[in-house]
């Protein structure tokens, strides 16, 4: 068994930003995989946090998700980011059919003095690859999909954030009466990321 | 004891030979004794072997007796005989008492010898509880050193609190006496602080009361200033009636006017048109050379004449109607402005209240501040003032301040104070107790060497008491005995006293001991209670632990829902979503596919254009929208301008009567022209306090040069005196309309 006293690596703001921005980046390509929002075929293998990750090739969705962590990054920054919610909508309808939501702590004294934390970097890999695998994992509980789905993400901000020229408020889109399934965490001890899954019950489950 | 064997027994005969030839037997009743001796040195042979040993009696040989008396020897002998039987009784009767008292002996022997034992067991028991007390003493030695060790470090310990805590307070004492000095200091200074509000307050009530005289005085001269700003509104009022009148009868004048231009001008047109046929006629006149009578031509050209003189006369009074119209319409414009001033006049009345309040409080601010500069110390101006007083301001607030963080101070001391005291008490109570315990330890200590000396002394009595029956046992047994078992049973009994005592000492350790114990089972008792206390608060924490828990996750549960604090947060979603993505260029696609069909659609028609006339209607419709919005673009363009003339009006207006309220003068401005063309602005001035009509300046400004100009006011003398000094000696118009302002002011208010 490995030592426990092992190398702590310094994780500053901008770095556990980039490293949640990034991990959400991934997991969002991930769950557009693996609950079949898009094609396989326009997904590719990439090695990442120790794991074969699918990375999407529509131009479309890889801007959307690049604008998107550039932004998140900008908001982890400056600590107004307090949750991330991945919607997959019934594309006819526009019924939302599953929340994938992923909240963040922020450490506000980092935020605020800017010090900095340590904590290994391996720790952090492993904790995210924790997640990846439930996320895999996670099609053996959640209901089926069977019709088109259109994905969109929110963001949960603080109030006195500006809102940018591309963003516009919205409504949280919930799931009335859904089942949750709560997911491992990853903490950069700047950055705590709870991941949690709502979805909205199957009428198979049901009967 | 040992006994000495008795010396063997010579045979009797052998004695009572020895005797016979010997010395004379003792008389009877003689004094002396029968010796028991075994003469080591007599020549006499000994018994036979074999024989008994038997008593010989040894008779001291006797001294010299001569050998003479033969006959008597054997009375003598019968005299022994009978001595020696008298002996033997007095023998017989000695030894049995002998063997009695050695009987007794031996009886007494026998019970010394069990007393012996007794005591030697006594001894023994008491060797042993010697030696167990010889333990005890040790333990409780060792008990007793490491209890004055505990106690030593304890006393040490307390000691040291004692003394931190001494010190402690002491620097809370010195920093309580600062911080009382400081209060008292802050206190003073609040005081004299309250002093200077007081005094303040008395300034300011003086001040007040000053105030309230200069009001009433300015109420009285505002009073006289109503008067006379009625006065002059009723004049303005009067005057405005009278200009009213005036603009009427100008209004009539110069419709009369007009009538008689439009005739003027019609006898004009006829007269021009008269005139030509005239000339036409004179030239005709002239071509025919008829010879009509010179005196019909002369009364035709003087009739002429004079019709062109009448006409003449008729354009010039045409004319002067003219500049009269011309003069009206000025005089409208000056009637419009009046009824305007009017107005404005009107308005200002009721203004005038306002204003004078206005007034009234800069007067009142004035001599307040006036007075107050006279009486505060250290302003000279009112400029400083404010300066004083955001000093004094700043001075309370600091003082405020000052009090306030000294009275905080003074709280945390006093917490701290009170805090020391009770640690203080608390010390002072450990002390106590330690000392008590080191009391309690010292008394045991007492107790425990007062219980080894005791415990010595008996031991040293016991071993006195072994070594007396030592002594006693080693020397004869009866008095020795006695005189021993006497010591011996004293020294037991003050043993058994001493054992007494120390048992009742053991018996006050052990009723001590359980006090302490007791003691010891209250505080276990205290901590038994304080531990349920606690495990009562260990179990409302996890009551508490629990409900929290179930809370969170209620709250994670809202939290998977997606409920959010409106009030904190708000949910944002990117516009450039995929599908709106799509939707975009589908319209920029559709967009640009408009934009070339347009494109195409003018190309053709710049084509058409190029080939037809036709293209000029599409010209012209585009020339006429554009026309309609230049034509929108002039109207609100002529708005804008209609809009700045007013606006420009009013603040005209205004601005002439600033002028005339600051400089007390109505300025009227006209602007003319000289006969050689120049034009010039003339400036008609008239006193506010002017006592009638035509006290009117005129000015002539032509250039940046004012010259006054002549008139019947300016003509008169005092008038023409002052011109001559101040602007034709001094070049001062200022001065000159000063000193006129000055002059009729005074004249005004003297009349």
């Amino acid at each position: 068994m490995a030592s426990k006293t092992a190398s702590r690596d310094i994780i500053t703001l901008r770095g556990s930003a980039a490293i949640v921005s990034e991990f959400f980046g991934y997991a969002a390509n991930s769950i557009l995989y693996n609950r079949g929002v898009y094609p396989e075929e326009s997904f590719v293998k990439v090695k990442k946090y120790g794991l074969p990750m699918l990375l999407t090739q529509d131009e479309g969705v890889k801007s959307f998700i690049a604008n998107l962590t550039a932004q998140l990054s900008e908001w982890l920054e400056s600590g107004k980011l307090q949750r991330i919610v991945l919607v997959i909508m019934s594309k006819s309808t526009n019924e939302v059919l599953e929340r994938w939501n992923f909240s963040i702590e922020t450490n506000s004294e980092v935020v605020e003095t800017g010090v900095s934390k340590e904590k290994s970097d391996k720790e952090i890999m492993r904790e995210i690859q924790a997640i990846m695998r439930q996320i895999a994992s996670s099609i053996t509980y959640l209901p089926c999909l069977d019709e088109t789905c259109v994905f969109d993400v929110l963001a949960y901000t603080d109030k006195d954030v500006a809102v940018p020229f591309t963003w516009i408020e919205s409504d949280p889109k919930l799931i009335a009466n859904p089942q949750m399934v709560k997911l491992h965490s990853f903490d950069t001890k700047i950055h705590k990321v709870n991941t949690l899954v709502s979805y909205k019950n199957d009428e198979w489950d049901e009967q | 004891m040992l006994i000495r064997t008795p010396p063997p027994k010579r045979p009797r005969a052998a004695a009572m030979e020895t005797g016979a030839t010997g010395s004379p037997p003792p008389a009877a009743g003689s004094d002396r004794t029968l010796v028991i001796y075994e003469d080591p040195l007599s020549a006499t042979p000994p018994p036979a072997a074999g024989s008994d040993r038997t008593l010989v009696i040894y008779e001291d040989p006797p001294s010299a007796t001569p050998p003479q008396l033969d006959s008597s020897s054997s009375h003598q002998m019968l005299c022994t005989y009978q001595c020696r039987q008298l002996v033997k009784a007095d023998f017989l009767v000695a030894l049995s008492s002998a063997e009695k008292e050695a009987r007794d002996c031996q009886s007494s022997l026998e019970a010394m010898n069990e007393k012996f034992s007794k005591v030697e067991a006594e001894r023994k028991k008491y060797l042993d509880q010697f030696l167990y007390t010889e333990q005890e003493l040790a333990a409780a030695k060792g008990r007793e050193q490491s209890l004055q060790e505990q106690l030593l470090k304890d006393v040490t310990d307390s000691q040291e609190r004692f003394r931190k805590q001494i010190e402690s307070y002491s620097k809370l004492e010195v920093k309580l006496q600062s911080e009382m000095n400081l209060r008292m200091k802050a206190e003073s200074s609040a005081a004299s602080a309250e002093e200077d509000v007081g005094i303040l307050k008395e300034k300011l009530s003086h001040l007040s009361e000053s105030t309230g005289r200069g009001r009433r005085c300015l109420e009285s001269e505002i009073e006289q200033l109503k008067g006379d700003s009625k006065l002059s509104a009723t004049r303005i009022s009067a005057e405005l009636e009278r200009m009213e009148f005036r603009a009427n009868n100008a209004e009539k004048e110069s419709q009369l006017l007009k009538e008689q231009l439009e005739d003027s001008q019609k006898q004009f047109k006829e007269c021009l048109h008269l005139k030509g046929e005239l000339e036409k006629k004179l030239s005709s006149f002239t071509f025919q050379e008829v010879t009509p009578s010179p005196t019909e031509s002369h009364i035709l050209v003087k009739h002429l004449q004079e019709e062109l003189r009448n006409y003449e006369a008729e354009v010039r009074e045409a004319r002067k109607l003219k500049s009269s119209h011309e003069n009206i319409e000025l005089l409208k414009e000056k009637l419009l402005e009046e009824k305007g001033r009017r107005e404005r006049a009107e308005s200002e009345l009721s203004k005038l209240q306002e204003i004078q309040l206005s007034m009234k409080k800069l007067e009142d601010e004035l001599s307040f501040w006036k007075l107050v500069t006279k009486d505060i110390p250290g302003v000279s101006c009112s400029e400083d003032l404010p300066v004083k007083f955001a000093a004094l301001q700043r001075e309370v607030i600091d003082g405020t301040m000052k009090v306030g963080e000294v009275n905080a101070r003074l709280k945390q001391l006093e917490v701290a104070l009170d805090s020391a005291q009770i640690d203080k008490q608390k010390a002072e109570a450990e002390a106590a107790l330690a000392k008590e315990k080191a009391e309690v330890l010292k008394s045991e200590v007492k107790q425990i060497q007062t219980m080894l000396t005791m415990v010595t002394d008996e031991r040293d009595n016991l071993r006195n008491i072994v070594n007396e029956l030592k002594k006693s046992n080693s020397g004869e047994a009866g008095n020795q005995e006695a005189s021993g078992t006497g010591t011996l049973i004293q020294g037991l009994e003050s043993c058994i006293e001493k054992k007494e005592c120390y048992i009742k000492e053991l018996e006050t350790s052990l009723s001590v001991q359980k006090e302490a114990n007791n003691c010891q089972y209250e505080e276990v008792k205290l901590l038994n209670e304080r531990l349920n206390n606690e495990a009562k608060r260990i179990k409302s924490l996890e009551r508490e632990n629990d409900r929290l828990r179930s809370e969170i996750s209620l709250l994670e549960s809202k939290l998977g829902h997606g409920d959010f604090s409106a009030a904190n947060t708000k949910v944002l979603r990117m516009v450039n979503t995929l599908a709106v993505d799509n939707e975009a260029k589908q319209t920029i696609e559709a967009l640009r596919t408009e934009l070339q069909k347009t494109k195409e659609r003018l190309q053709a028609v710049e084509e058409l254009k190029s080939q037809s006339g036709d293209s000029g209607k599409l010209v012209d419709s585009y020339i006429s929208g554009k026309i309609t919005q230049l034509k929108e673009q002039i109207a609100t363009l002529e708005k804008r301008e209609e809009r700045y003339k007013t606006v420009f009006a009013d603040r005209i207006s205004v601005f002439r009567r600033a002028c005339c309220e600051i400089f007390g003068y109505k300025i009227v401005m006209d602007d003319q022209q000289r006969p050689n063309g120049i034009p010039v602005t003339r400036f008609t001035l008239q006193s506010i306090y002017a006592q009638s009509d035509d006290e009117k300046l005129e000015f002539e400004y032509e250039s940046g040069n004012t010259n006054i100009l002549a008139n019947s006011y300016s003509s008169q003398r005092e008038i023409s005196q002052q011109v001559e000094i101040y602007i034709r000696k001094l070049n001062s118009i200022p001065a000159f309309t000063a000193n006129l302002t000055v002059e009729s002011f005074n004249r005004r208010t003297l009349s």
